[in-house]
């Protein structure tokens, strides 16, 4: 029974691939979001949980704490996470990168006060974001299926198994009490959600399907970070390409010419 | 021989021209950017109400964008089976959808430092200009890519890109959801723009 149940769950959870029409069929592979209508009902319930918990904790914590505090607690967290970003930069061969993570570290850790003022950035030197999702696509492996979870919203595979594996590269994680391992990821959420705030206010306001939306804006992002920002015309061929990309990631490339 | 010399100061000239068009070219494509740019920032300020920015949007909007171009883009495959009447009552409410959307996102921007960097060519007629927004002192420039189609000497914005993100694949992408949820029907989408722009 409960075998069953399971199946038809798995199945409805399952969009019909349009196999009759090549066109909605390349559509369907570029969008790579097989599980849509399970995807969708996941979304609702995060929209539900953000409306109730995180949006208003992000307002408060927006409005109570002025922004130059606001400003130390992400440079604080931006510090902590320089080992994940320093192994990644490294990992992806990305020398200079990593030279820019390791003074940055230095500078902010001692002119900074403990990486609560970005003193590295206002001398030039910009922070960047690397983890092990990025790291992967590097090295050619493809992103699979688009997949919206449960609290942590839009990820795919290789996004989710690059957070567990940056976890791992984490020294905070074997060193240092749970308690401030959790208040630390609460801390993040909340001043993500702040950070974004308007701007999520904005795009549910103004888009005709927010799922679709937000499904878009996570790849492109994604894309973009993993491209370190360099626009598609100028980026070069993967550097190793040892496991296949799958071809949902290749089509759902924002393609850069555009049909007239 | 003497043939042969002029081959080649006429090869030499040939290539002079080209090269020279091509840095008119260049040059021009990132001018017109950096002046649309500074018309936006100039005219949009944060004491106008949302009504006169609107407007404002709407004409810098229709004087240095390709709409109907973009318009195209964004229904994806659905615009080579749409009829006559669709694709026109699409481009319209298209353009009013994107003014809408848009126009509020520019509130915060008005009044920051907007600077060139770059450009490069995408294909014959289309090019790529790369800006920067400055924000604050210490903080990363916000990038906006600009891609840029020449036509008749005039050049028109057929894309912005924005941390990565095109306006154009964004809508592209949504509107073919919206479609799809409508059971492949344009009508569907056209509905959904006239609920969204209040034209119903």
């Amino acid at each position: 029974m409960a075998v069953a149940l399971a199946v038809t769950i798995g199945l409805s959870g399952c969009a019909t691939p349009p196999k009759d029409d090549p066109e909605a069929m390349a559509a369907f592979i570029a969008t790579a979001d097989p599980y849509e209508p399970l995807n969708r009902g996941v979304f609702v319930f995060n929209l539900a949980l953000d409306k109730a918990i995180l949006r208003p904790i992000a307002y408060v914590y927006k409005g109570a704490v002025p922004g130059t505090i606001r400003n130390y607690v992400r440079n604080f967290m931006d510090n902590l996470r320089t080992p994940v970003i320093l192994a990644n930069d490294l990992l992806q061969g990305e020398f200079s990168r990593a030279g820019d993570t390791l003074v940055r570290f230095v500078m902010n850790s001692s002119f900074g006060i403990g990486g609560i003022v970005d003193f590295a950035g206002a001398v030039g030197i910009n922070g960047h974001n690397e983890d092990f999702g990025q790291t992967m696509a590097v090295w050619g492996v493809g992103s699979g299926p688009y997949m919206m979870l449960p609290f942590l919203g839009p990820s795919n595979p290789r996004h989710a198994v690059g957070h567990l594996v940056d976890f791992l590269f984490d020294p905070f994680t074997y060193y240092g009490e749970t308690e401030w391992g959790i208040g630390r990821l609460a801390m993040r959420a909340v001043d993500n959600r702040a950070v974004r705030y308007n701007t999520i206010d904005e795009l549910e306001r103004t888009s005709l399907d927010f799922y679709a939306a937000v499904r878009s804006l996570h790849r492109q992002l994604r894309n973009d970070e993993i491209h370190n920002g360099v626009p598609s015309t100028e980026q070069p061929l993967p550097m190793m390409s040892f496991i296949p990309v799958d071809i949902g990631d290749q089509l759902a490339q924002p393609k850069l010419s555009m049909a007239d | 021989m003497i043939f042969r010399r002029q081959f080649l100061i006429g090869a030499v000239l040939a290539l002079a021209v080209s090269l020279n068009s091509g840095n008119a070219r260049a040059a021009s494509a990132d001018d017109f950017i950096r002046s649309a740019g500074e018309k936006t920032f100039q005219s949009l300020n944060k004491e106008m109400t949302d009504e006169q920015r609107m407007n404002q949007f709407r004409q810098i909007l229709l004087d240095t964008f390709d709409l109907p171009a973009i318009a195209r883009f964004t229904l994806g495959r659905y615009w080579r089976v749409a009829s006559k009447k669709q694709r026109d009552a699409y481009v319209g409410l298209f353009q009013e959808f994107i003014v809408q959307a848009y126009s509020h996102r520019f509130k915060d921007l008005s009044g920051q430092t907007f600077e060139v960097k770059q450009s490069h060519e995408i294909n014959s007629r289309d090019r790529l200009v790369l800006s920067e927004i400055k924000i604050k002192q210490g903080k990363p420039p916000i990038r906006v890519n600009w891609k840029v189609r020449r036509r008749d000497d005039a050049y028109r914005v057929i894309d912005v890109v924005v941390e990565g993100v095109s306006m154009s694949v964004t809508q592209r992408d949504e509107f073919a959801s919206v479609i799809r949820q409508s059971g492949g029907k344009i009508d569907g989408l056209l509905a959904a723009l006239r609920r969204k722009t209040g034209q119903n």
